[in-house]
């Protein structure tokens, strides 16, 4: 599940020289990449298809690093 | 369906891939004067404290302005309340930082060629009208403004009496060479006047702007989604899909409740009134400029079919047209 969503989110914001391997699991979207809720939006809807879980838009503020995706998409699966 | 197999269909993706180009677009909003040369009945500037803000006329103080929040990540400005085309050096100030941009204005004074903002010129029916409700005439001062400059957008804005004098207006605009697009009359709170939409109203509004649709493909920037959501009798925007700005979201991790600032004339702004239309009632609020942020930002709940993602990339391409200088709408995906 991890590397799936690493690389969800180097697709989706087209990162250079980073690969799911390296990808930093505390790196925050917003805070040091600069991105809005836009682009979150757009991250959060192909995670949603691909783990079949829905995400509450309230929700998608928490989803800032991809250690907090991993630990909200686990619960939301049980 | 999931947003994969929405996106496999060739002419949504290619519209997907038009719009996402604009998602870095950070908004916020200037009062730039507490003067105007109109007074018009319902206007929302002339309700709540923002009017009795002192004006800062020094342009190297909006320039510092300007940088500041191009620092801190505002990538888009729109220059409104009351009139900014009394302070036209104030407007190139903000320009020379942040070149993207809109300015809303009466129309009535030329902005120099230097502020290339999109502007935004306000229309309320025919002269009759105008000068019943602004106190002057202002159609053809306006046109004559803004002949033949790429800048200009026209902005009709629908209230209880004027519904039917749309057609006879739209065709001038049109005739003229303009292109124009529909707001709905959002009342400030307390607002007791007669300009109020009701029901039956807003369904001849909604017919009005889609025959408008239909007879001026060119010329009338609207998709038959945002007639909908904008001509809803029931729920304001904010009821459908629940405003993002800071006004009505107290969230500030993200998106216009972490970013968006709305400036009065004297530089100081107030997160707990912060909206792009401030003093509006939210209750009734379907502004053409708030619905731009509020459905735009709601994409999560329009990826449940192709339809509803069609119906949303119509409504984002038509803002991003009104909105944004050099954009140019396609053709609507939900006819």
């Amino acid at each position: 599940m991890r590397t799936r969503i690493a690389e969800i989110i180097i697709n989706e914001l087209k990162l250079k020289d980073v690969t799911p391997g390296t990808f930093d699991p505390n790196l925050d979207l917003i805070e040091d990449l600069g991105i809005d809720s836009m682009e979150l939006t757009t991250i959060v809807v192909v995670i949603q298809d691909e783990f079949g879980v829905k995400i509450d838009e309230d929700d998608f503020g928490e989803l800032t690093t991809l250690n907090k995706i991993v630990k909200y998409i686990e619960k939301k699966k049980g | 369906m999931t947003f994969q197999q929405i996106l496999s269909n060739p002419e949504i993706n290619e519209r997907w891939q038009k719009v996402k180009k604009y998602f870095f677009l950070r908004e916020s909003t200037y009062d730039m004067t507490n003067r105007c040369n109109l007074r018009c009945d319902g206007c929302y500037y002339y309700e709540g404290a923002k009017q009795f803000s002192n004006d800062e006329r020094d342009p190297g103080k909006w320039r510092a302005l300007m940088t500041a929040e191009k620092e801190r990540g505002i990538t888009f400005v729109v220059l409104a309340g009351a009139e900014p085309g009394l302070v036209p050096e104030l407007c190139q100030a903000c320009y020379d930082v942040i070149p993207l941009g809109c300015i809303a204005s009466n129309g009535l004074r030329p902005f120099p060629e230097g502020v290339g903002y999109r502007i935004h010129v306000s229309v309320w029916g025919d002269d009759a009208e105008s000068k019943k409700y602004r106190g002057r005439a202002c159609l053809d001062q306006q046109l004559q403004s803004f002949k033949d400059d790429d800048r200009a957008i026209f902005v009709y804005t629908f209230t209880r009496p004027n519904i039917d004098q749309a057609k006879g207006e739209i065709h001038r605009i049109a005739d003229h060479g303009g292109r124009v697009t529909f707001n709905m009359f959002s009342p400030p709170v307390g607002y007791k006047g007669d300009l109020t939409m009701d029901a039956e109203s807003f369904r001849r509004a909604r017919d009005c702007m889609l025959e408008l649709l239909e007879r001026y493909p060119g010329a009338v920037l609207y998709s038959r989604y945002s007639a909908e959501v904008h001509c809803d009798p029931e729920r304001s925007l904010h009821q459908r899909f629940r405003c993002p700005y800071p006004r009505c979201n107290p969230d500030t991790r993200l998106g216009l409740g972490r970013s968006f600032r709305q400036y009065r004339s004297d530089l100081t702004w107030d997160r707990s009134v912060a909206c792009c239309v401030p003093d509006t009632d939210c209750g009734d609020c379907r502004h053409y400029a708030s619905g731009s942020a509020i459905v735009t930002s709601r994409m999560a709940q329009h990826v449940g079919s192709e339809l509803d993602f069609e119906k949303w990339l119509d409504y984002v391409d038509t803002y991003l047209a009104v909105w944004v200088r050099g954009y140019e709408k396609g053709r609507n995906l939900y006819t």
